[in-house]
């Protein structure tokens, strides 16, 4: 009878507040939802039947790791605001006559009634928006899907176990906060804390200084992969900066306006300025946290949907060919008319006629810092400044009568003369050298290479050089670059047969490379192979495809389902924020009334108040975006996405359905927010 | 000539669904002259706070008009009434109602800002009004520092800093101790000792016995006045505390 009475109390005491327990409850769930989701598409045998999915796997545990971590901070947010606004109901069960053994009883029933509701709510939502999730993901992924509905206990337990002990801690917390504290000091917490804000100086200046290095950082970053460390730092600088600027940086924004006489003391400054600072100080963590969110949110959502959407041209850079065999050879006497036999030969016999557009040729790439029109053969970039990586080429050194054949042009060159294409922009200077080797006139420039290159490696420039002697130019840069000091291999020579395989799909097409495969491995064995053939490596687009599909795809799927999460806790925050000032204002708008102000100026009043505290997290969030812009692109295009446009495009579109979502909930907070600062009004007038 | 006139105030207040019908006031009719300081003394529930919102123009009254200085306020249209309110009114309440966002000078600027004067008259205003109110040295602090008698006093000097032409107080001393009631009526009494018009409503005799008549509400009407004429403060205070057991044992007051 006794247990059922704290029960009760318990769930009266959550339906009487349920305008603040309801969105809780439902975050609760969605987190348990979302990470249900996440865990199980991780653990499901899918996983090891498709083609990628053990990266995919590991990138949704990833995923996983990212929504515990946030929610355990989360929960622990807005667990300490609710308790925070129902201390007062506590006090007055303690006056009343309860000690606090039997109001951490009470406690304890909502907290298991929590828990009950997130876990039950959460899992079967979880379990029936999983199979949706999964269909979602492998269509991103590329890979076909079957329609079964699958439960993954280890899923279920893990969400389980994982929440069930959040939600302990959360008890554990609450507990101690009461037991801590006096009855009278649960009666007036609410009203505690309305000491006047100070505007701490020294913080909001810091925050402005932390804030304009770390975009200084994040612009003029030029080689992403020296500097993911650098940009590491800068992300966390934006981070402490966001928060510095909302709490002190506002309220000292705020006392600036009101020692401005002039401004502060008109009609449409004078009360939102002074409410603010107080709004401020009490808000800016929170503002700071939707800032921070939002900022993940956007970047997240728009380098992953450029990666995704932009893969298909992607992989046209990586893999020029659908199908292509390459062999690399000793040394450029080996590159013989034979070898080129061969490689047709195996080529046709695998593709079995269904080959078209194919391409033949020859090539020794080597690389290194290119000064002065001359080329200094090296390896190793790593402990070079960024301004040197700057001059680092990649460099193809092909024949003259590659060129004419594919072509179809002539080109009479003398000896020693050379056509240079350049990746970047066109080729400046008379003479190309390699040091210490040889010296080429440089007889012409070409603005195409006439068969397709793999443009992934646009993270440096690279050159393609075709002299007519190549044999004998290749073998001295070959010599060269062997004898160097740098180490040996430095210059590989390559024959490249690549074709396109129209109107076949992509297993067809990985069929047609593994016949090709089994062939090569054939000749290995009876050795039919030439002698000139050192080693073969094969490229398909399609099997490229479905691991980089399975790669981004996931990616962007992790990056959609914690956007979700994210938002869903940005609106959360928001509410709780609309909800406290609304009870908050309430007294105060009821006194300007009283004091000659009419309803229309307050509701004005309000409105800038509450659109301004809401849009400047989002308006700096977009900032943040634009700072990070140049070094996302360039992450994007270390992964083989070059392309300016669509990312553009991404962050645009991403930042504008974020902005609707945002005016969204802004729009239906703002309400609550007013059905609470009116109801004096009405209460007045009955 | 009387600056407001109160004719045959009725007020009916409705439940949500008009099942259930309130007379709050029944028939008031009195008059208040320039610079006179007025008590409108009753028990809770006699329709005191009734009136003080009809006189500030908070609530529309059933039936009957007051005129302020001439001006009918029912027929004020809707968006003048909160500046009306705002410039010919001051306001002193029992709770203060000061805007805990604001420091003391600020609270005081508050209507003149809402009014649009420019700063440098505003503290020109507020400079004598301070020093006379003693609260010169707590302009820069926040209410939430200073002390319930010192609250009272920046409240109103809110209040005059317009220089209404009706100063109204609802139970201005029903929050303070016994000292802080003595310096504020005192206050009072020298501000109408300089020309402004107070009405005052309370059920403190002590408040009441320093007006200049007190006006006493039964059932939603005017049911006595008592003048001071020539009594000092303790002789007003001692009829007044006869009629109010007169009214309270229920009989007539001759």
């Amino acid at each position: 009878m006794k247990t059922g009475f704290y029960l009760r109390l318990a769930i009266d005491g959550m339906r009487k507040n349920r305008r603040l327990y309801l969105p809780y409850l439902l975050t609760c769930a969605g987190m348990v939802m979302v990470f249900y989701i996440l865990t199980g598409l991780a653990y499901s045998p899918l996983m090891d039947s498709i083609r990628g999915g053990m990266t995919m796997k590991v990138i949704l545990l990833l995923g996983t790791i990212v929504i515990a971590v946030f929610s355990l901070l989360f929960l622990f947010y807005t667990n300490s605001f609710l308790i925070r606004r129902r201390n007062r109901e506590f006090g007055l069960y303690n006056i009343l006559g309860m000690n606090k053994g039997d109001i951490s009883r009470i406690l304890l029933w909502e907290t298991l009634l929590t828990a009950l509701f997130a876990l039950v709510v959460g899992l079967a939502c979880g379990m029936l928006l999983s199979k949706l999730a999964e269909l979602f993901l492998l269509h991103m992924a590329d890979e076909k899907a079957s329609y079964a509905l699958h439960v993954e206990p280890k899923g279920l337990l893990a969400a389980v176990v994982f929440f069930g002990a959040i939600f302990a801690v959360l008890l554990v917390v609450s507990l101690a906060r009461v037991r801590l504290s006096k009855p009278l000091d649960l009666l007036k917490s609410e009203a505690a804390g309305e000491k006047p804000p100070k505007a701490n100086w020294v913080f909001a200046v810091a925050g402005a200084i932390i804030l304009g290095a770390a975009y200084y950082l994040a612009v003029t970053i030029r080689q992403p992969l020296t500097a993911l460390a650098v940009f590491f730092i800068a992300v966390i600088m934006v981070i402490v900066a966001t928060y510095l600027l909302f709490i002190a940086g506002s309220v000292a924004l705020c006392k600036l306006l009101q020692k401005n006489r002039g401004y502060y003391y008109k009609a449409a400054h004078f009360v939102s300025v002074s409410s603010m600072a107080f709004r401020m100080k009490r808000n800016g963590a929170g503002l700071a946290s939707i800032c921070i969110l939002a900022t993940m949110v956007l970047v997240m959502l728009s380098s992953s949907g450029c990666l995704y959407f932009g893969g298909e041209n992607a992989m046209r850079g990586i893999y020029p060919y659908e199908l292509a065999i390459s062999a690399d050879s000793a040394s450029p006497e080996d590159c013989t008319e034979t070898l080129r036999e061969w490689l047709l030969a195996v080529s046709r016999e695998a593709a079995q006629g269904s080959e078209s557009d194919l391409q033949i040729y020859t090539k020794l790439e080597t690389g290194g810092m290119f000064r002065d029109g001359e080329l200094e053969m090296e390896r190793f970039y790593e402990d070079r400044s960024a301004s040197e990586l700057e001059n680092v080429r990649t460099v193809y050194i092909l024949p003259l009568s590659d060129y004419e054949r594919l072509s179809g042009r002539s080109a009479a060159l003398g000896a020693d003369e050379a056509l240079v294409w350049s990746s970047g922009k066109a080729y400046e200077g008379d003479t190309f050298a390699v040091k210490g080797c040889r010296k080429l006139r440089v007889a012409g420039t070409l603005s195409e290479l006439p068969f397709r290159s793999e443009e992934y490696r646009s993270v440096t420039t690279s050159y393609a050089v075709f002299v007519p002697n190549w044999e004998e130019v290749a073998s001295e840069i070959a010599e060269c670059a062997d004898s160097g000091q740098t180490g040996r291999g430095l210059a590989t020579v390559t024959t490249v047969c690549g074709f396109d395989l129209p109107g076949l799909d992509g297993e067809e097409q990985i069929e047609i490379e593994n016949r090709l495969i089994d062939i090569v491995e054939a000749d290995m064995i009876d050795g039919t192979i030439p002698t000139e053939v050192a080693s073969v490596s094969y490229k398909s687009r399609a099997d490229g495809r479905s691991d980089f599909f399975s790669v981004y795809g996931s990616l962007f799927f992790i990056g959609i389902a914690l956007s979700v999460v994210f938002i869903a806790a940005a609106a959360l925050i928001i509410y709780y924020k609309q909800l406290s000032e609304g009870y908050e204002d309430q007294s105060r708008f009821d006194i300007m009334q009283k004091v000659g102000m009419t309803k229309r100026e307050i509701r004005s009043t309000v409105n800038s108040q509450v659109r301004t505290v809401f849009f400047a997290p989002l308006i700096l969030a977009g900032v943040h975006l634009a700072f990070a812009f140049p070094f996302v692109q360039k992450i994007i295009r270390l992964f083989g996405v070059n392309n300016l446009p669509l990312l553009i495009i991404t962050s645009c579109l991403c930042f504008l359905v974020f902005a609707v979502f945002y005016v969204i909930v802004y729009r239906g907070t703002a309400r609550t927010y007013y059905s609470i600062v009116s109801a004096v009004g009405e209460r007045r007038a009955v | 000539m009387s600056i407001l006139e109160v004719r045959d105030l009725k007020k009916i207040y409705t439940s949500r669904f008009g099942t259930q019908k309130v007379e709050a006031l029944r028939r008031v009719t009195f008059s208040v002259e320039r610079g006179e300081y007025v008590a409108v003394m009753g028990e809770s529930g006699s329709g005191k706070t009734t009136l003080l919102n009809l006189l500030a123009a908070l609530d529309k009254p059933t039936a009957g008009t007051v005129y302020l200085d001439g001006i009918d306020l029912a027929r004020l249209p809707e968006k003048d009434v909160a500046a009306f309110r705002r410039d010919q009114l001051g306001f002193v309440f029992q709770e203060f109602n000061l805007l805990d966002t604001f420091t003391v000078e600020d609270n005081i600027y508050l209507p003149l800002v809402l009014a649009g004067r420019p700063h440098g008259e505003m503290a020109a205003r507020l400079e004598p009004l301070a020093r006379e109110l003693g609260i010169s040295e707590l302009l820069k602090k926040y209410p939430y520092e200073i002390s319930g008698g010192q609250k009272q006093r920046a409240a109103v000097a809110r209040a005059l800093i317009t220089e209404p032409k009706l100063l109204l107080a609802d139970e201005p001393t029903g929050a303070l101790d016994s000292r802080s009631t003595d310096e504020l009526l005192s206050l009072f009494a020298e501000v109408n000792r300089r020309g402004q018009t107070i009405v005052m409503v309370t059920h403190s005799v002590k408040a009441a016995s320093r007006a200049s008549r007190v006006l006493f509400i039964r059932d939603g009407e005017v049911y006595h006045q008592l003048y001071r004429g020539g009594d000092t403060n303790e002789q007003l205070y001692q009829k007044i505390s006869d009629t109010l057991t007169v009214l309270a044992t229920g009989g007539d007051v001759a």
